[in-house]
């Protein structure tokens, strides 16, 4: 028959949020902002197409493109590439542009 | 961002037509939902967002209780395994007084921030762990208290051993200093081989903190690898051969002391023998050199190339001429005939000695140096 261990194990997960050396709390690196507001409708919207780098990102977004061309005519699409890594953030000012220019955007795609 | 929105599309996406992504893909369904990816895109983007996600807010900081048990030894081995917490193979039941053990081979206080890891750096989030759960997870992997100070540092290194990328990378350990030989490290015959219990479990345990403190290697969610990696299960540990290399070790190459204790990440696609190549053949005037040109000047550029010599092998190179490192990381750079060179930069290529030299054999792989941290501040 089995026996109990005598004392219990521990658990080796980590803290789920990034906490910096010797502080109790978490940094704000682990802080979500609210999401962006959503849009009722895409009629006559900006969207931008954002190509990651990643590969085929580039290919794939001209057939989202020809997507709204085809089906939403109404929809104004914008294609920009991404600056920078294709894993870090843009390194110029995409997203200041798509905030003064654009209403929605969507990032494609990984592999 | 725990509701951030996405449509899957099926993959891969790269190598397709026009026509292939349009109809398989843009006009396809998210594999995961099912939907038509297009609609669910357009949903996404005009479905209002819920008041939960209207809030900034933090995720919760636990993983769960402090402690599993008291249960049978059966009963844990079954509940890690089920919680995706090892590598499948049985672990050591981390208990207080093995931990408790563990914790006193460093002078660091269990409580104390070692670093974070993420599956992927700026695709998930960090996970940050203490001493205390670098101990447990050592434990688990069946490490010697002495090897602490070693798992610790590279603990520091915030580095991941598991990838969610779906190239199935691996990792690469590489120990100098004193160290080796306090913990007995093999660097002779079998290195890179599971023949040490300093070399098995040290790999070990940072498989397993990636798991338990990194995020990693959930598949499906953090790990996409096609293929898998064996590598993945104890990384490529690799305490250089500084007593019968010709050149100055790795780490005395990035600023140490010969006297510090240090660990030096890699990370790429793994390591192969170098007879694997067509490139690598046997003459009657062997040219170390070439063959190590030739087969690099075949790599992929993305991580460059790692060279992982005998010492036999190394004595050769240095023989030839080469009586440092970096005179010939030089010329397998690029050598003064040719127009230009094949890797972007000459920190692409890296040259360690490990193993015995009872023959002419040596690895090598597409792998990138990261960084170094002390063992000897984790003491």
């Amino acid at each position: 028959m089995a026996t109990l261990l005598r004392s219990a194990v521990l658990n080796p997960e980590a803290y789920r949020t990034v906490r910096a050396a010797g502080g109790d709390t978490p940094s704000k690196t682990g802080s979500f902002r609210s999401l962006a507001p959503r849009l009722d409708s895409l009629n006559g919207k900006t969207i931008y197409l954002v190509d990651t780098g990643f590969g085929g990102s580039g290919k794939f977004l001209d057939q989202v493109q020809a997507w709204f061309a085809e089906h939403m005519p109404s929809v104004k699409t914008v294609r920009r590439r991404k600056t920078g890594n294709i894993f870090r953030d843009d390194t110029k000012d995409l997203w200041a542009e798509i905030k003064e220019k654009g209403q929605a955007a969507i990032l494609g795609v990984a592999g | 961002m725990p509701h951030l929105r996405f449509t899957f599309v099926k993959s891969p996406v790269w190598g397709k037509t026009a026509d292939q992504l349009r109809h398989d893909v843009v006009e396809g369904t998210d594999p995961i939902t099912g939907k038509p990816v297009m609609q669910e895109v357009v949903s996404e983007l005009t479905t209002p967002v819920s008041e939960e996600d209207k809030t900034s807010r933090t995720i919760p900081q636990s993983a769960g209780p402090d402690h599993f048990g008291p249960d049978t030894a059966e009963n844990l081995q079954k509940l890690f395994r089920e919680k995706g917490m090892t590598d499948y193979l049985p672990i050591v039941l981390p208990t207080e007084e093995k931990v408790d053990a563990m914790l006193k081979a460093t002078s660091h206080k269990p409580d104390e921030i070692v670093g974070k890891i993420s599956p992927t750096p700026g695709v998930y989030e960090y996970w940050s762990y203490s001493v205390r759960q670098v101990a447990v997870n050592a434990v688990m992997a069946g490490a010697d208290p002495k090897y602490f100070p070693v798992i610790l540092a590279i603990a520091a290194a915030d580095k991941e051993s598991i990838s969610s990328s779906d190239n199935s990378f691996a990792e690469a350990v590489v120990i100098n200093g004193p160290i080796r030989d306090e913990i007995g490290l093999n660097y002779g015959i079998g290195a890179l081989g599971p023949f040490s219990r300093a070399n098995a479990t040290i790999g070990r345990a940072y498989t397993l903190l990636s798991i338990n403190a990194g995020n990693c290697g959930k598949v499906g969610e953090t790990y996409m690898g096609v293929i898998g990696n064996p590598m993945n299960y104890a990384n490529i540990v690799i305490a250089e051969n500084e007593k019968e290399s010709p050149w100055q070790p790795f780490s005395v190459r990035h600023g140490f002391k010969p006297d510090e204790s240090v660990v030096s990440i890699f990370e790429g696609w793994g390591v192969i023998s170098a007879k694997n190549s067509k490139f690598a053949v046997w003459q009657k005037d062997m040219n170390f050199a070439q063959e190590l040109k030739n087969i690099f000047d075949d790599q992929d550029q993305l991580f460059g190339g790692v060279a992982i010599l005998s010492p036999a092998v190394a004595n050769y190179v240095k023989d030839e001429g080469y009586d440092s490192v970096e005179k010939l990381t030089d010329w397998l750079y690029k050598s003064p005939d040719e127009p230009r060179s094949h890797f972007f930069s000459k920190t692409q290529i890296n040259v360690l000695v490990t193993g015995s030299s009872n023959n002419l054999y040596w690895d090598y792989g597409g792998m990138r140096y990261v960084k170094s941290i002390s063992v000897d501040q984790w003491r």
